[in-house]
């Protein structure tokens, strides 16, 4: 059989087609049907999600000085199959970072892909480490861009302040309970690389920017701040206590302005600060607070109508026994009126206010001034305190707790107590969070002060006011709490330190001063506490002689930097000898 | 003869041969164009880039500035250098301070009168 020409040509025409349409089923098939699979596989091999890191946002002072910053750093990390040299390699960077020869080399052992060389590597020195790498023809080192948390102030303000961990995150402080609000939220990018690994440009894909973190700011105020740290400084160098804390606060609107605790940490050094120094103890320490207490006695009563400010209690000449234990005053008392029971601080006559009322309407009072729950102030880790209720007191609670004894209070609930007295018997929640604004100042949330209840009504804390007048003057406990040109409202108290293993410390005292200045319209309230001051004789380690005179120094200068308007009385004020409270003092 | 060589010769149909001309003309531009607008596109995506590398380097030169600022100018350095003597304040005398609010004067004598914390010499 011979084919015709004519039949050949159609056969190779055929043949052509049936190939040309394999390709085209076949380039169907990929283009088309499988598509979104091949697609996925080249975007794995060369498309990554970078991620945009947002920048952790700032936290301010109430005049928007910085506390905590960041600085940009790199972490430098290595990737051991790509080091071409191991012996070069761990000279120079190891001289460059100041990492021992030895540690560097045991990290770089191996075949591990990612290995963290050092953190917070500052950019100057990365960037030299790098030329120099590359000089000397050296591989496997990679530099990746971070940055660090600084706090210009150091030491000061670091419990309120707190800190992050190295992935950003905040520990303690605002830094933790304002987290949310100040790490932002991560953008990221889809890109393409080529086969050098550098990125194709032109092949960006979606793209959703990086949020930075808001800026949170405090209402501290670090010129108030830094009175308070130097004075409690002054005073730990002075009498040497375990702890100290002071506090300052606007009562009217519960605003913080300084807050000071020792012992403390530089923020810069967190890694080798000690559990003791990193403790916020305005907030997570209890106290027994000792007479300060007596103003929740002397309100609630005054309050309750049962009494009036004049009304006469007999204070027992000193010694009361009441449920088979005797009750002392530090003098011999007879008939007191109710403002001189806080005047001249009788333990007696504090126990017989309370028992006016009763334990139950008492308990109601002292839970209404805030004691026994937290007070929400924007700081991690606060306590409640200690408070029984009623049910469990024993027979003489009823005596001991208006003293400030049988009862835990934070520093802060102290505070926020002498508050509502000097804000016409409001409670108003103490609050260390101003504003949240973005980097351009567009606020996000204002913080307005939040009145809880009106514990006692104005015209029993005006009375209150009237006699806590009565303890900073020449009558009272605390003369030494006196300002020059101010009329100053306040109330010492000392109390002897709870034994861990039961009972009290024999001469160990926590002596506090709380108070609030100018009397009529205080601008400030403060509470100086100190535990286990040393003082030259033990008698002289009271509230009024320790810890009012630290009050009055701080209030003194804040007066000063708040300019507030001294009274005309500055001259015609009595002085009052200061008395040599220590050997330091002595010398 | 004239004719024949006349009858011979190829005519060309100058209409015809302008529209391939032009044809040709704009798919070699439209060729070229795509291939310099690509290559624009890499060049640009490359300016980009070293852009930004140079604006993330500015804003890291200018986190550190702040960071140094803040810093230096901290209450404890202040202070710090203050001590060092670097630094000097002289307090305001109170002849200099102009008050706007006038003092406060007290309706009445009150019975209690606040004392003055007397400090010893310093």
């Amino acid at each position: 059989m011979k084919w015709s020409s004519r039949f050949r040509c159609a056969l190779v025409c055929l043949g052509f087609v049936v190939i040309f349409s394999g390709f085209s089923f076949r380039l169907i098939y990929l283009q088309m049907i499988k598509h979104e699979e091949y697609a996925g596989m080249a975007a794995d091999k060369h498309v990554h999600k970078q991620i945009i890191h947002a920048e952790r946002g700032s936290i301010v002072d109430a005049n928007k000085d910085i506390l905590a910053d960041n600085v940009p750093v790199h972490t430098v990390v290595a990737d051991a199959t790509l080091i071409n040299n191991k012996d070069a390699v761990v000279d120079l960077v190891g001289r460059e970072l100041k990492i021992p020869a030895t540690e560097l080399t045991e990290k770089i052992r191996g075949d591990r892909r990612y290995i963290v060389v050092k953190r917070e590597v500052p950019a100057a020195v990365a960037d030299a480490l790098r030329t120099k790498l590359r000089g000397q023809g050296l591989r496997g080192i990679y530099f990746e861009q971070d940055t660090t948390r600084v706090y210009p102030n150091g030491p000061m303000l670091c419990h309120v302040v707190g800190f992050t961990d190295f992935e950003h995150r905040g520990i303690d402080g605002v830094e933790a309970t304002m987290d949310e609000y100040l790490r932002g939220q991560d953008g990221y990018r889809y890109v393409e690389h080529n086969r050098a690994g550098q990125e194709l440009v032109p092949y960006r894909g979606q793209e959703r920017a990086a949020r930075n973190g808001y800026q949170v700011q405090l209402t501290i105020d670090l010129n108030l701040q830094t009175i308070v740290e130097n004075e409690i400084d002054a005073a730990m160098r002075e009498y040497h206590p375990q702890k100290a804390i002071i506090i300052l606060m606007r009562p009217q609107t519960g605003e913080i302005l300084a807050m000071a605790n020792r012992p403390n940490y530089d923020l810069n050094q967190r890694s080798e600060a000690k559990p003791e120094q990193m403790k916020n103890r305005a907030i997570i320490d209890v106290m027994e607070p000792g007479s300060t207490f007596k103003i929740v006695a002397a309100a609630a009563a005054l309050n309750e109508g049962r009494l009036r400010p004049d009304t006469s209690i007999f204070c027992e000449n000193g010694v009361w026994n009441y449920g088979g234990r005797p009750l002392h005053d530090h003098k011999a008392y007879g008939d007191l009126s109710v403002m001189d029971v806080l005047v001249k601080s009788s333990n007696i006559g504090a126990a017989k206010l309370a028992i006016s009322i009763g334990e139950q309407k008492y308990y109601e009072y002292i839970r209404r001034f805030g004691f026994g729950e937290r007070t929400g102030v924007e700081l991690p880790g606060e306590i409640p305190g200690l408070l029984q209720a009623p049910q469990r007191w024993s027979k003489i609670s009823i005596t001991r707790i208006p003293m400030g004894h049988e009862i835990g209070v934070t520093a802060l609930q102290m505070t926020s107590a002498m508050a509502t007295i000097a804000n016409e018997g409001k409670l108003v929640t103490p609050r260390i969070v101003k504003s949240v604004t973005t980097s351009d100042g567009k606020t996000i949330s204002k913080l307005s002060p939040v009145a809880l209840r009106q514990v006692v009504s104005p015209q029993v804390a005006r009375q209150i006011g009237s006699a806590l007048r009565g303890v900073v003057s020449d009558r009272g406990t605390a003369a030494a709490a006196a300002v020059p040109g101010f009329t100053i409202a306040g109330k010492t108290g000392t109390a002897q330190k709870v034994d861990p293993k039961g009972g009290y410390e024999h001469g160990k005292y926590i002596v506090s001063f709380s108070g609030y200045l100018p009397a009529d319209h205080p601008e400030f309230v403060g509470l100086v506490v100190l535990d286990d001051a040393q003082t030259s004789k033990p008698e002289l380690n009271y509230g009024g002689l320790v810890a009012g005179p630290i009050f009055s120094k701080i209030a003194e200068k804040a007066a000063r930097y708040l300019d507030l308007t001294p009274h005309q009385e500055i001259r015609k004020a009595l002085p009052v000898e200061r008395v040599a409270l220590t050997n330091a003092s002595n010398n | 003869m004239r004719r024949s060589r006349t009858k011979n010769r190829n005519t060309v149909n100058a209409a015809s041969l302008a529209r391939w001309i032009v044809l040709t003309t704009f798919l070699a531009l439209t060729g070229l164009s795509y291939v310099y607008l690509t290559i624009q596109l890499y060049h640009l995506g490359d300016r980009k880039k070293a852009l930004e590398t140079e604006l993330a380097g500015l804003r890291t030169q200018n986190d550190v500035a702040s960071a140094q600022i803040a810093a230096l100018t901290s209450r404890s350095a202040l202070q710090r250098r203050l001590k060092e003597g670097y630094l000097k304040m002289i307090p305001i005398s109170e002849r200099d301070i102009v008050r706007l609010n006038l003092p406060v004067h007290p309706d009445n004598d009150d019975a209690v009168r606040p004392v003055v914390n007397q400090r010893p010499n310093r």
